[in-house]
């Protein structure tokens, strides 16, 4: 037999390898459309701007339990306006897409949908690319600059961070502390009703600004908070669909 | 058995002699030890030593790395005109090119690698596919493109005289890698053709981001380079073989690929009038304001200067007015001004969607202004990654030949016969 192959034979050859190639990753992709679909627990946040305060304690209480360095903020408190004397305030932490600009960019698949929809960042594979920072529309990913060193100011004289720092040259954000959601699931407890397995930020937050809690459960506060009331979800023109709802400060102001 | 002994001499301090080649790669040297000292610092100290930050997260290094691939499009393109449209003749032109492809995309990984945070990591996108990202196929591509260049430019090295008389099994095998250049050619073209487009499409999918969002960039990004990467291997031929007797030209062949290149930049134009101008209508939150940058802004002068009058305008008419095309100088200058064109383009694309963004606040989407300089460490390492380049085409010019429109042509006949023949004009 020739070992000779002409051109039409390489471009066939190219296009069954390809082919060969595509197959496992097709399918793959299938699978990855499957998880989407929402099965089991979907957790959200509920942040209702009429109690909201801007206290900042909801970020404090991140900084201390992720071990946040100063320069970088996993949840951000922006003062929005005033509903008659009252000043409205936003708070944004990951809003834990169900279609996330990040998941889709990301070269390396370091950010990934959980089951349960929270989107997870592998600190372990990120390259530091930034594109996922580009993609993001709610700003909620930042990039480790340096590298974070010594104490962290925000975390009290008492109790450690529960979550390891990050390394130079990663980005990193809100993980709707999963850690304490998957903890406090093992032990046999509710994320949302008890503490030890809520987010920090709703724990710490002292008005009850925050809810948190299992969206595919008809008897769950979030569901139930959502039910009766008016809310809203950021840019949800962009059809991210969010995992975070808010309740406006005043229904009036948003319908 | 007697000892000799060494003989001894008397130390002899010679200062080098400053000729035109030693001061160039001497210069070329000093600077690329500058961006070596500096990269060197980036690895160790990190990307805060740079200006850029989570507003801006891609920038001056961006720019190199995406017009450092732009203008090394020379190569597929001139070995798709020459492999596959079967035009021979161009095929010296196409060495030059592919030469140049190599070390563009050397360039633009070395910068990836600065720029990215974990080089360490950099494997990962290997390993851990995601399909769905366009920096993901991107990477995959220039990789797998780099290889080809590689093997496309064996035969190049091959011609090295040291390889010649030291390996010269060796440097005949490589040399045989040219029967491999049409199936190259096809690899070659199907890789360029996705990651050239997907440079641009990579901010075209981003929707957090409404200037970009569009499908035009990746259309432009991929004519665009088309025209650099041939108006770069056109101008690094000419200003070879007018300044060293180590590179020679035919003049036929350049301006005919000259003429190629004005009407190619003239579609480009085309496009560009016509996505700028469909743009505006959109009324959408952030574009109107980012093509406002563009037009009057702060990037209002690399637009209207750098990338429409003097990058596509004046090529045009230089390139497409025969007396001013077959005047060596002219010709020149609109090869400078076509590269220089397409890397505005390129930074102005990366820019004006990064110092617009818009806020998630609720109510009406509201706008916000970033800035962005460049650092010292950031222009010292550019400067390096460019000096680089210049230097590795200036050896090649000098001990591979790759600017000679005469040995290609023996080179096609048959490879072993070049041995036979005394290199010209040494």
């Amino acid at each position: 037999m020739s070992n000779k192959i002409n051109r039409r034979d390489f471009i066939k050859l190219t296009v069954a390898g390809v082919a060969v190639l595509a197959v496992p990753q097709i399918i793959r992709g299938v699978q990855a459309l499957e998880t989407l679909t929402p099965s089991g627990r979907q957790w959200a946040m509920v942040i209702d701007q009429s109690k909201c305060t801007g206290c900042g304690y909801c970020t404090l209480g991140c900084r201390a339990h992720n071990d946040i360095p100063p320069e970088i903020s996993w949840n951000v408190v922006t003062k929005t306006g005033t509903v008659g004397t009252q000043d409205v305030y936003i708070a944004r932490p990951c809003m834990q897409c169900t279609h996330a600009p990040c998941v889709d960019v990301c070269p390396v698949r370091a950010s990934t949908y959980r089951p349960d929809g929270i989107v997870e960042m592998d600190y372990n594979r990120c390259i530091g690319c930034r594109y996922c920072e580009i993609a993001c529309p709610y700003g909620a990913r930042s990039f480790n600059w340096k590298q974070f060193t010594g104490p962290n100011p925000s975390v009290p004289e008492w109790g450690q961070p529960e979550v390891a720092r990050r390394p130079r040259g990663v980005v990193e954000k809100c993980s709707f502390c999963y850690q304490r959601i998957d903890r406090g699931l093992a032990l046999g407890l509710t994320p949302g009703i008890d503490e030890d397995a809520t987010p920090a930020c709703v724990v710490a937050c002292p008005v009850g600004a925050r809810q948190f809690g299992d969206l595919n459960d008809p008897e769950s506060n979030v569901t139930k908070l959502l039910k009766g009331k008016t809310s809203y979800r950021l840019r949800e023109d962009l059809g991210t669909a969010p995992h975070v709802y808010y309740l406006p400060a005043n229904e009036e102001a948003q319908s | 058995m007697k000892i000799r002994l060494p003989k001894f001499r008397p130390i002899k301090i010679r200062l080098p002699r400053f000729t035109p080649w030693s001061t160039w790669v001497l210069g070329l040297a000093v600077i690329l030890t500058a961006g070596a000292t500096a990269g060197v610092m980036v690895l160790w100290k990190g990307l805060s030593l740079t200006n850029l930050s989570d507003k801006v997260p891609w920038g001056l290094w961006i720019t190199i790395d995406l017009s450092s691939i732009a203008v090394s499009a020379g190569a597929f393109s001139l070995c798709a005109v020459v492999y596959l449209l079967g035009l021979k003749r161009y095929q010296p032109v196409a060495r030059t090119a592919t030469f140049i492809g190599l070390i563009g995309y050397t360039m633009a990984v070395f910068t990836l690698l600065l720029d990215i945070g974990r080089p360490d990591r950099f494997w990962h996108s290997m390993v851990y596919w995601n399909e769905h990202s366009l920096l993901w196929e991107v990477t995959m591509c220039v990789t797998l493109y780099l290889a080809v260049l590689a093997l496309e430019a064996l035969p190049i090295f091959a011609g090295f005289g040291w390889l010649r008389s030291h390996w010269p099994k060796l440097a005949d095998k490589m040399s045989q890698a040219h029967r491999l250049a049409p199936y190259l050619a096809i690899a070659g073209l199907a890789l360029s053709m996705l990651h050239q487009s997907s440079l641009g499409a990579l901010y075209g999918v981003l929707k957090a981001r409404p200037l970009w969002y569009r499908p035009d960039i990746s259309v432009l990004f991929i004519i665009s380079a088309v025209a650099a990467g041939m108006a770069l291997t056109v101008f690094a031929s000419m200003i070879s073989a007018r300044l060293t007797n180590h590179a020679n030209v035919d003049n036929n062949l350049l301006d005919r690929v000259s003429h190629i290149i004005g009407w190619v930049l003239v579609a480009y134009l085309y496009f560009r009038f016509w996505d700028a101008l469909a743009m505006t209508y959109t009324y959408e939150p952030g574009r109107t304001e980012g093509l406002h940058l563009l037009t009057g802004g702060a990037l209002s002068f690399n637009f209207w200067v750098g990338e429409i009058l003097l990058g596509t305008l004046a090529p045009i008419i230089l390139l497409l007015n025969k007396r001013t095309r077959s005047l060596p100088l002219w010709r020149m200058l609109a090869m400078v001004l076509v590269v220089g064109g397409v890397v505005a383009y390129r930074w102005d694309t990366n820019l004006s969607g990064l110092l617009i963004y818009l806020s998630y606040l609720p109510g009406e989407p509201a706008m916000s202004y970033a800035a962005y300089h460049p650092s010292l460490i950031e222009f010292l390492a550019g400067g390096g990654i460019v000096s680089y380049g210049l230097l590795a085409f200036s050896l090649g010019v000098r001990y591979l030949r790759v600017v000679d429109h005469n040995v290609v042509k023996a080179n096609e006949v048959e490879s072993k016969v070049i041995e036979a023949i005394p290199v010209p004009g040494d």
